[in-house]
């Protein structure tokens, strides 16, 4: 089956890919709660932005990061001072992925959070509910299907995520090799094909599993 | 006791309301774009006014000059919407303990088995609100907003989604919560019926302007109402005395000064007195006795004025102990020969008269 070497890169890739949608989550609830419910200056502007990475070439995005978390990047010295590398580390794998995930998951979460119906909200806080507990108890729960799919989307960018991480974090074998990264360094080896066949095949049925793990859940939640 | 007074803006006019609301029941009615939805959100605090107070009580749950604005889940008010806004995700009693399980058991006025009795809905409760049918749907929302302690309940036409059949289930539901429960209710509706079958005082709101604000018949027939009626409203109002209602016949015999009427059956104590709407279109002028019809009602009396009221179309008032107005037209005026002064029969058929509320 798998040798050492590749069964590393297949863990790395899954830790990277859960990392991914373990930090685009939150904040794309956040953001997607903010652009489907709330008007406010310049929200066309912050719109745009989160949706820069769909469009940037995946290098540019890389190299954004890099000169904004680099040694000499404006976040560098913060991070520095937390004791938070990012360069050559998977941690670095996560933000890279991140960024390009999140205008996919951000729109997703935002569609199904539109298509709640407000009165719904207004009839909770009638009941008592404050904003908050209305936005847990309500929004949310009616959104988790927006959310599913964001999810499984973030997750399937991480793993295919090549161009920004190779430049944000570069291509080190057990640090921030991940799948796309392996393949296309065995393939530039004379004897690397059949490793890169291998993880070609490992890399399909994740995806397909992913896929059919998401269609089960929400069905079983439209059902409920 | 609501105290509302407030201004605020809307696309084409103004909301400018000042109102007091004594009765433990009061209807807003008012044409579709009155205003009557926008004053309910206001009222909840889903929606703020541009200036002004509200209060329930001693309680002020907004002020502009004061700089209050309580948010809705602290105003204590219930809300039940046009449409019944289940949470599609909760079973029915999950729905309906939604606000109660919110409360400190000391705040809740209402246990869960008396409301689920009450509206009768206990089989229901562990099915999903897909799977509930309008009318059940609307109870379940009622029987939520009840839970929640509420000491205002707003009411937005909570029957207007429902088929005429389903409508008359429901309002004993609302007879119910208004006489045991107790709860102050503010009913928004533009049916006329469905406002008298609950209470007699009623809000008349037009373009955002209260016209007239009391018991509906007396208001009715103010000449700033009239139109906002539309074929709701009635030129005429009496009051009766019931004198027996025999049960089975389908309706009660009154007095109406010294004459009878037959009128539909009322389930009221002997001598209890009663409004009574009847419109001027619905009366037929006779001048003989009449013999061989199917009309119940003829009250006799002369007539004290004729008076044109719109194209072809004359207003005859005849005093049967009261004055009532009766529409005929032009042609029918000449044919008859009718003029001041003259007896003539007012033929009146028995469903032809409203019932309104007793007269206290």
């Amino acid at each position: 089956m798998l040798s050492p070497e590749e069964w590393d890169v297949l863990s790395l890739s899954l830790r990277v890919a859960l990392g991914c949608v373990a930090i685009t989550l939150p904040p794309a609830v956040a953001l997607g709660w903010l652009l489907a419910r709330r008007d406010f200056p310049f929200k066309v502007l912050l719109d745009g932005l989160c949706h820069l990475p769909l469009v940037l070439p995946p290098v540019v995005t890389g190299y954004l990061l890099l000169l904004l978390f680099g040694r000499r990047g404006p976040l560098g010295p913060t991070l520095d001072a937390l004791g938070i590398a990012l360069a050559f580390d998977w941690k670095g794998a996560v933000i890279a992925s991140a960024v390009v995930a999140f205008p996919l998951v951000l729109r997703s979460v935002r569609l199904s959070i539109e298509e709640i119906d407000p009165q719904l909200e207004r009839a909770a806080r009638t009941l008592g509910a404050s904003k908050w507990r209305t936005f847990c108890t309500i929004t949310l729960p009616l959104s988790l299907p927006g959310l599913l799919v964001g999810a499984l989307l973030a997750f399937a960018r991480s793993l295919g995520e090549f161009g920004a991480t190779i430049t944000f974090v570069s291509n080190i074998a057990g640090q921030t090799r991940t799948l796309p990264a392996a393949i296309y360094t065995y393939l530039n080896q004379p004897d690397g094909e059949a490793a890169a066949a291998r993880l070609v095949v490992v890399s399909v049925a994740i995806a397909l599993a992913a896929l059919v793990a998401s269609e089960w859940a929400s069905r079983r939640m439209r059902r409920s | 006791m609501l105290r509302i007074h407030l201004e605020h803006a809307l696309a084409d006019f103004a909301l400018s309301v000042d109102l007091q609301c004594r009765y433990p029941t009061t209807a807003l009615y008012g044409p579709s774009g009155a205003g009557k939805t926008t004053l309910l959100h206001i009222i909840a605090g889903l929606l703020r006014p541009d200036r002004g107070e509200i209060s329930v009580g001693d309680d002020v749950l907004f002020s502009s000059q004061r700089g209050i604005d309580q948010p809705p889940e602290a105003r204590g008010i219930g809300y039940v919407f046009q449409r019944d806004l289940l949470f599609p995700h909760l079973s029915v009693e999950r729905n309906l303990r939604y606000g109660y399980d919110l409360l400190p058991s000391t705040a809740r006025r209402f246990a869960i088995h008396q409301i689920v009795e009450l509206l009768e809905i206990g089989s229901l409760l562990k099915r999903s609100p897909a799977h509930l049918s309008g009318g059940e749907r609307q109870r379940v929302a009622l029987g939520r907003a009840l839970l929640s302690s509420p000491r205002l309940l707003l009411m937005d036409e909570p029957l207007a989604a429902l088929d005429q059949g389903l409508k008359s289930r429901i309002i004993p539901y609302l007879r119910h919560i208004r006489t045991e429960l107790e709860i102050p209710m503010l009913y928004v509706s533009h049916s006329v019926a469905e406002i008298l079958e609950l209470t007699g005082q009623v809000i008349m709101l037009d373009r955002g302007q209260v016209l007239a604000h009391g018991d509906f018949f007396r208001i009715a027939t103010e000449p700033g109402v009239l139109p906002l009626l539309g074929e709701h409203g009635f030129e005429n109002v009496l009051q009766v005395e019931l004198l027996e209602s025999p049960s089975g016949a389908g309706f009660s015999r009154a007095r109406c000064g010294a004459q009878e009427l037959k009128i539909p059956h009322v389930e009221q104590p002997v001598g209890q007195r009663i409004f009574i709407g009847l419109r001027a279109d619905d009366i037929i002028l006779s001048r003989r006795s009449p013999d061989g019809l199917s009309i119940r009602n003829a009250l006799r009396g002369p007539i004290a004025q004729i008076a044109p009221v719109e194209e072809g179309a004359y207003l005859v008032y005849v005093d049967v102990g009261r004055r009532i107005a009766a529409k005929i037209t032009g042609e029918a005026l000449g044919e008859l020969a009718l003029e001041e002064g003259q007896e003539v029969f007012c033929l009146i058929k028995t469903n032809a008269l409203r019932l309104g509320p007793r007269v206290d």
